[in-house]
């Protein structure tokens, strides 16, 4: 992991900017599909650089994890969220957000900042160098922007992939600092993943059957003094 | 191989109920199963206490326990046995559909609730506790109505955002301790390791499970989704969540404290109790503004996390011993109380507080148990919370802690005030006309009562008598959560 | 000496020549994409003549600028021709005059005139589509500064000649992801720039929905010609800026031999070729964009271009 080849080093870092930029289309983008489309280029990030530090490293565990995050989350993922949400969920529509579009993209890169300055010291408490320099800070921005695509949307699918984009940027992270997880744990971590999908799949079809609408964001009924 | 055996029963269970015929067998699948379930801890927690405290292992490396998660696995058995009980009974009153559904999903819930504590490897933990979530947001959103539904999406969404900070936290965890060179990554293992941790990763790390896993126990400012869920779901699905599944997410919490307890420059201590601290005085002023007796005792969970983060941050064994037995007390006395509230559920029809008066006169036996459980859960002696808090309290004072036990005092006492100002007000005074009239007379199923009953025993028993083997093992629990493993 | 002059004119000629032929390339195959024949390849060079050879009408409200806008927009491109890497990758005899920045003002005075005479007119449609070009430039050029501040940061230098080496030495470069970023960033400019899809349909021919056509309306004959003229040699230019700056800066004359740059020439080409291909990828599957849409597609570039400098200022 120390030393990378030049090359590979690039292209981890091409990997890891490319994964930031796909963040920020989960955070920006209008359309349901094209959300769903970028998480699944996000999660094909990851396994690149996955497959990438495996390669520097001769790591065949790190080339399995790469397979397993192909198969879990570009694969099978998707094939489920089509099964379980169906057009009606899926329709080509604009999303409704609690901020606009260009204010959210600037909130999003002062936190790709932030993402950076706090975890400058965790870098130089343990002096890493190569892959971890980069993969660890975008690790945190891929969590942060994950968060507040969460925070931002108001629809169902897409607060879903908000979640997993924030696990997306701690396996980012992941993929660096902790290569060689039992692979138990990461095939447990893929499953986990695919369960997030199906339970929160089966969830928003009981909303959209019982309200008629996606917009979970509109579900505030609950809360302290209200009440019907 | 008991340890395999507790963790595959729930299994077996949920998968026979999958493909039971009628309603109800997969009811007495899931009481059958609780009951192995419990029989087996309890000869888990004799085994180690007759091995004087050593780790009974199932797996090497995977599965076992100490006396901490031992405690843990015997609090999960025993409200899942109380539960299970009691679900039998509400899910014959409810007559809803889908007892099957409600029987697989309530199983795997109690499996991933099982996991938590026996399995070693932390990666794999964190997946336990997100599993926890999964099989449990089916039934929080059981009811199908809106508010369970909404109940359920903010539930998932805000605990599964802190699972994904937690998991960041658990890489670097991982992160550390493979910088202080080690082979394997296990709590025993970080514990021994910790001092050649560089403390800047440990405490982002702790820092990390702290805040995400801190969503899942409800801890200020994620605890938003807690009252809507805990008061959303099933019954006995609400024990099981503000019973247990706040303990369980809480010991992974504490597994980390003799990891970063013995580095000062983390101060873990202070994170702990200043977490803590806030989620009480929050929780204590929101008590005041509840409006239906589901969401009060769900607010009070909030308060009795906060309070034991508390105890565990004042530091030293006398304060993690009363942190434990508080625990220990939460978890029976708040299974108790949402089965009284789950009683008046089931006569009144509805969870305002507003609407219910005179419920004494009612129905003697929920009512008694309403505000029994009040009492027992806002900490009135001579009941379990009351000696876990006084306790803390004790403890504080002696370490000098003038300001944190001060305001914990305050905090205890304005909840203390909510709780019995609602609940006085609901078990007290005349019935109106008009709602009795409304309502028909509904008996309490007789396995409700039963379940009831059984509830209470360690209420009160625990409040003025510890068995001395539970005692033991709170004290080597609390051994355990020291430094040094 | 000589030869530096005579082929920092010849790169000046190969754009003035060759940017109707690519315009041409570019309609046709549009055109064969969306199952038509299309018009011949050499189509502008006959719309130019046809123009060059009629009258002229100037409005008779229009005062000088309107009169001298075509020459600046004629001039310019060929200008920022001489400045930039079209055939050689060695800075040839007028390079000295401005660096990228300065040719990128040059570019953006051509399109400061074109908008003065647009308002210069008194015909509504004109100011109308101005304004708009006014507002994806607004949009565009604080990108424009970013991505040539990025690239001065990332090679120590704002000289074309200089960056280009930088990408490719050691060939690794090539994937660092501020390059690969910027390249994005900068293909979103150009299409921006040149009111290409999705930002304007340079195929349409509805005033009300124009945005960078709209400022020649007013012209005809040979003034209309130079107008023309002009947008195909800024398009041909900043396609060679992003070609041989920033994606493929191969296949350039690296002596000062006359067979060297000769054959520039043809591989120039073909590398315009291929991008013009790409072009009409994009262009043919993508539909235009609301009008109020083309902030968040500039805030799109923008973002990407900030991730661009981030990544190299955060040595990522």
């Amino acid at each position: 992991m120390e030393h990378m080849p030049p090359m590979l080093a690039h292209l981890n870092e091409l990997a890891a900017g490319l994964f930031v930029v796909v963040a920020l289309g989960i955070v920006a983008t209008r359309q349901v599909r094209a959300c769903l489309k970028f998480f699944v280029l996000q999660s094909f990030f990851l396994a690149s650089s996955a497959l990438l530090l495996g390669l520097a490293a001769s790591s065949a565990h790190l080339m399995a994890v790469a397979a397993i995050n192909v198969g879990a989350k570009v694969v099978l993922l998707p094939w489920l969220l089509r099964r379980l949400l169906k057009d009606e969920v899926y329709t080509r529509r604009e999303i409704t957000q609690v901020v606009s579009v260009p204010i959210s993209l600037i909130i999003a890169l002062g936190l790709i900042v932030a993402a950076y300055f706090f975890t400058l010291p965790w870098l130089d408490a343990v002096s890493a160098t190569g892959a971890c320099r980069i993969n660890v800070p975008v690790g945190l921005t891929g969590l942060f922007l994950g968060a507040y695509t969460l925070a931002n949307r108001r629809e169902a699918l897409p607060q879903l992939l908000g979640l997993l984009a924030m696990e997306n940027g701690a396996f980012f992270a992941g993929v660096a600092i902790a290569p060689d997880l039992p692979l138990i744990a990461e095939l447990a971590l893929a499953f986990d993943i695919l369960v997030v999908a199906f339970v929160v799949g089966v969830l928003t079809r009981a909303v959209h059957e019982h309200t008629g609408t996606t917009v979970v964001g509109a579900l505030d009924e609950l809360r302290e003094g209200g009440g019907e | 191989m008991i340890l395999v055996a507790i963790i595959s029963i729930p299994i077996v269970a949920a998968v026979f109920s999958a493909f039971s015929r009628d309603n109800r067998t997969p009811g007495i699948l899931t009481l059958a199963s609780a009951t192995a379930v419990l029989g087996l801890s309890i000869r888990t927690v004799s085994m180690l206490l007759s091995n004087s405290g050593h780790v009974v292992v199932g797996v090497p490396h995977w599965l076992a326990v100490d006396a901490l998660s031992a405690l843990i696995l015997l609090l999960v058995a025993l409200v899942t046995f109380t539960a299970s009980i009691f679900s039998i009974g509400y899910m014959d009153f409810e007559k809803s559909g889908g007892v099957r559904r409600y029987h697989v999903n309530f199983n795997l819930f109690v499996f991933s609730m099982l996991a938590v504590p026996l399995i070693q490897e932390p990666n794999l933990v964190w997946v336990a506790v997100e599993l926890t979530t999964l099989f449990s947001v089916l039934l929080v959103g059981f009811a199908g109505t809106r508010g369970a539904l909404e109940a359920a999406w903010k539930y998932v969404v805000l605990t599964l955002m802190g699972a994904a900070i937690a998991l960041l936290g658990f890489m670097v965890l991982y992160w550390a301790a493979h910088h202080a060179g080690a082979s394997r990554y296990s709590w025993g293992g970080l514990a021994v390791l910790s001092p050649k941790m560089p403390p800047v990763l440990l405490k982002a790390a702790f820092v990390l499970i702290l805040v995400g896993f801190g969503a899942k126990i409800g801890l200020v400012p994620l605890h938003t989704w807690l009252p809507d869920a805990h008061s959303q779901a099933p019954t006995p699905v609400c024990a099981l969540l503000s019973g247990v599944e706040t303990t369980v997410v809480l010991y992974v919490i504490l597994r980390l404290v003799p990891v970063v307890a013995p580095v000062q420059s983390i101060h873990a201590d202070t994170w702990m109790a200043v977490f803590g601290l806030v989620s009480v005085g929050v929780a204590a002023f929101l008590l005041l503004a509840v409006r239906d007796y589901k969401r009060l005792f769900a607010f009070s969970t909030v308060e009795h996390m906060g309070i034991i983060l508390v105890a565990v941050g004042l530091g030293g064994t006398a304060a993690r011993e009363s942190a434990l037995i508080q625990a220990l007390a939460h978890s029976v006395t708040k299974s108790f109380c949402f089965y009284a509230a789950g009683s008046v559920l089931l006569l009144a029809g509805t969870t305002k507080i507003a609407s219910i008066k005179g419920l004494m006169k009612r129905s003697p036996v929920a009512g008694a148990a309403l505000l029994f459980g009040g009492l027992a859960i806002a900490g009135a002696p001579p009941f379990a919370v009351f000696l876990g808090e006084f306790s803390i309290i004790r403890t504080g004072i002696a370490k000098g802690e003038y300001l944190v036990t001060g305001l914990l005092v305050l905090f205890i006492a304005i909840a203390f005030f909510a709780i019995m100002n609602h609940v006085s007000r609901m078990v007290f005074g005349a019935a109106d006309d008009a709602e009795k009239a409304l309502e028909a007379p509904r008996p309490l199923p007789n396995i409700c009562v039963a379940a009831l009953l059984l509830a209470v025993v360690p209420v009160a028993l625990f409040g003025v008598y510890i068995p001395e083997p539970l005692g033991n093992l709170i004290t080597l629990a609390a051994a355990a959560l020291g430094h040094g493993g | 000496m000589t030869n530096r002059v005579l082929f920092n004119i010849l790169q000046a000629l190969v754009v003035l020549c060759f940017s109707p032929l690519v315009v041409g390339i570019l309609n046709r195959l549009k055109e064969i994409v969306q199952s038509k024949r299309g018009p011949s390849v050499f189509q502008p060079y006959r719309d130019l003549l046809k123009l060059f050879s009629k009258d002229e009408v100037v409005p008779e409200e229009s005062t000088w600028i309107f009169r001298v806008t075509p020459y600046i927009s004629f001039v310019a491109p060929i200008f920022v021709a001489l400045l930039i890497p079209v055939l050689t990758d060695y800075p040839l005899f007028w390079a000295f005059m401005a660096d990228m920045v300065g040719a990128g003002f040059v570019l953006a005075l051509a399109g400061f005139f074109a908008t003065l005479a647009a308002v210069d007119t008194g015909n509504p449609y004109g100011p109308m589509g101005a304004s708009r070009t006014r507002m994806v430039g607004f949009l565009a050029e604080p990108i424009f500064l970013l991505v040539f501040f990025t690239v001065s940061f990332v090679a120590d230098s704002t000289i074309p000649f200089i960056v280009q080496q930088k990408w490719v030495h050691p060939i690794s470069n090539f994937f660092a992801p501020s390059h690969i970023l910027l390249l994005i960033a900068f293909l979103m400019l150009i299409l921006a720039e040149k009111g290409r899809l999705p930002v304007d349909n340079p195929s349409g021919h509805f005033e009300l929905a124009m945005i960078d056509e709209s400022k020649d309306l007013e012209y005809s004959g040979p003034s209309a010609a130079l107008m023309k003229w002009g947008g195909w040699m800024k398009f041909m230019v900043l396609m060679i800026v992003f070609l041989n700056v920033l994606l493929t800066p191969w296949g350039l004359a690296s002596t000062l031999d006359w067979s060297a740059v000769l054959l520039a020439i043809p591989l120039v080409l073909l590398k315009v070729l291929g991008f013009v291909i790409f072009l009409v990828l994009i262009e043919s599957s993508l539909a235009k964009l609301r009008l109020f849409r083309i902030s968040e597609f500039m805030s799109a570039a923008f973002v990407i271009a900030v991730v661009a400098m981030l990544t190299s200022a955060f040595s990522w």
